[in-house]
């Protein structure tokens, strides 16, 4: 009797707190998407169907769709220079004989281990600052004009670009650098031995092998920057220091819609619509996994 | 030197010089915030400046300590995170546990769901998480945020230390077993040894999780008194930052050095943790 009770009661104290935590919300969620509940209805609010997810996917200027847009194509540079560039560099790292490899490595594992909002105060207001940045007294000292970082659309965009490719790159670098290590070396010897140069061994040996090895880590840092919230709120949307760029992400534009302009129902649609989408992305991605496993 | 050896050496020298730039462009914005943190007055307004502190001072530091209510937020953010870790591995560890060795029916399914659920972003639970908090009373308490932390990191701490309990053989619990030992025992005086890089992954992600979270810290407590440090931190920049740069620096570096020690002190098992913990399955 014990015994068939136990599972459970171990189990029981995670899934009451996950059921609380996480459960509660994106059903309440899903019940006040299909509500009015605003500014104007805050407490005698009424089902409404499905007008929030309408008015979310139909109606270009409500602004979701070009959001969901200019977040696919965050997702897809930040991913492609991210990987391209943490190639690059830890293949640089693996060059025979280089001694301080190991040195080098604890200097960009600093953006990494650094908290992330302080990060990205500090870029903030130490490089990107109109006034005392530090990008900007440079481009003073050269005789140019200063730039205002934060406020055009697409001068924003390529900021936060920048600043979550920085906070990004430690953890693909290492990634990297493991999986080029458990390559086995006797590959290179023998393709050395039949004239291969350095391009032909790139893609005939390690690009091949790297691939299923790092797949898991790619798919994961994809996610985390489809999520990505503080960097495009804290750099350019935080209360009452809006720069003015318009780079709102499908997550900064969900979080709007609840807490600066009030518009919960709206709100809670988009939110399970980003849910939806994450979880076909995630469905999707699970084959990819388990094949870059079975090799 | 022969030519391959000389060429050699020449490629190894680009790459030396490669890295130091690139190490000195990656350590530019946290040098400028030490620099500016050890500099007396706004002198970096100036055009010469420099990043050897021209005045050094310790100043920006004392105040912040002193002036600001920084200790009272390193308090509750200890609080918080002492209290979130104890509470999400003491949940954490024999549900873990439970899902790596009693096969019960849609374990699996339930595993899966877990995983799908988790991808809803914490941060749109916000509202709901208010509406269920508010009438509990657990607004504006320590209780509520603990809670809040605590759920979050609920289902990586489960999908991360059950990975590592399925490669623990069950045959050492049974020679735990024929030994008499009871249940609990096998846990407490097996497992848990055997476990211990992986709770000690577990409880560092929870502790940075809790350590660095702004956006329930600011929004469910009320009162500069209560915030913890990253809500400290945040209101400083929100409100007075244009005077107060050198100080938020060193606000900013103070909050960051202990993880950085931490995080440098379990660097090895912290990037086997995570790449591991996420994807088996």
């Amino acid at each position: 009797m014990w015994k068939k009770i136990r599972p459970y009661l171990y189990s029981a104290p995670s899934l009451i707190v996950i059921g609380l935590i996480i459960l509660f919300p994106i059903l309440y969620t899903g019940y006040i998407s299909l509500t009015n509940m605003n500014i104007y209805h805050w407490f005698d609010y009424t089902l409404i169907g499905l007008a929030n997810y309408k008015k979310a996917l139909f109606v270009f200027d409500s602004g979701f769709i070009p959001a969901l847009i200019r977040t696919l194509l965050w997702t897809m540079v930040n991913m492609a220079l991210q990987v391209a560039i943490a190639f690059f560099i830890a293949v640089l790292l693996n060059t025979k004989g280089l001694r301080l490899k190991n040195l080098y490595k604890t200097f960009l594992m600093f953006p990494w281990a650094m908290p992330a909002y302080v990060s990205i105060l500090l870029w903030r207001m130490g490089m990107y600052n109109t006034e005392f940045g530090l990008l900007n007294q440079l481009l003073g000292k050269l005789g140019l004009n200063g730039v205002s970082w934060l406020s055009g659309s697409s001068i924003a965009f390529i900021s936060c670009l920048v600043v979550n490719l920085w906070m990004a790159f430690p953890f693909m670098i290492m990634t990297i650098d493991g999986a080029l290590q458990s390559i086995d070396q006797s590959y290179y010897e023998s393709a050395e031995l039949e004239g291969a140069g350095f391009f032909s061994k790139m893609r005939h040996i390690t690009i091949p092998s790297l691939s299923p090895i790092i797949m898991p880590a790619v798919i994961m840092t994809t996610f985390t920057t489809f999520k990505q919230f503080d960097i495009i709120y804290l750099m350019t949307q935080q209360k009452g220091s809006n720069t003015g760029a318009n780079i709102h992400t499908v997550i900064t534009y969900a979080y709007e819609k609840a807490f600066m302009t009030n518009n919960y129902g709206y709100s809670s649609a988009i939110s399970i619509v980003i849910f939806i989408l994450i979880i076909v992305f995630t469905m999707l991605t699970r084959g990819v996994n388990r094949k870059g496993r079975k090799i | 030197m022969t030519n391959k050896k000389k060429k050699n050496y020449i490629k190894l020298l680009l790459v030396n010089l490669f890295f130091i730039i690139i190490c000195l462009a990656c350590m530019i914005p946290i040098l400028y915030a030490v620099s500016v943190s050890f500099n007396a007055e706004n002198s970096f307004l100036s055009s010469d400046f420099s990043f050897i502190p021209r005045n050094f001072t310790l100043d920006n530091y004392k105040s912040v300590i002193f002036e600001k209510p920084f200790l009272l937020w390193l308090k509750n953010t200890s609080i918080l995170a002492f209290c979130t870790v104890v509470l999400a591995l003491a949940i954490g560890i024999p549900a873990a546990y439970s899902f790596s060795r009693h096969r019960l029916p849609g374990r699996n399914a339930l595993l899966m769901i877990l995983l799908m659920l988790n991808a809803f972003p914490t941060i749109l639970s916000m509202f709901a998480l208010y509406t269920l908090l508010k009438p509990m009373g657990l607004i504006n308490s320590d209780a509520g945020l603990i809670l809040i932390y605590t759920g979050t990191m609920t289902i990586f701490s489960l999908w991360n230390m059950k990975g590592y309990f399925d490669t623990i053989p069950e045959e050492i619990e049974e020679a735990g077993k024929i030994d008499g030992a009871s249940n609990l025992q096998i846990i407490i005086k097996i497992i848990f040894p055997l476990a211990k890089p992986t709770i000690i992954v577990t409880a560092v992600m929870v502790l940075i999780y809790v350590w660095n979270e702004y956006i329930f810290a600011i929004n469910f407590m009320t009162g500069a008194d209560n915030y913890t440090l990253a809500a400290g931190l945040y209101a400083l920049q929100a409100t007075e930052y244009t005077r107060n740069w050198p100080i938020f620096s060193a606000a900013s570096l103070m909050v960051s050095l202990p993880i950085l020690i931490i995080f440098f002190l379990i660097q090895k098992q912290m990037q086997s943790g995570l790449t591991s913990g996420g994807v088996k399955g």
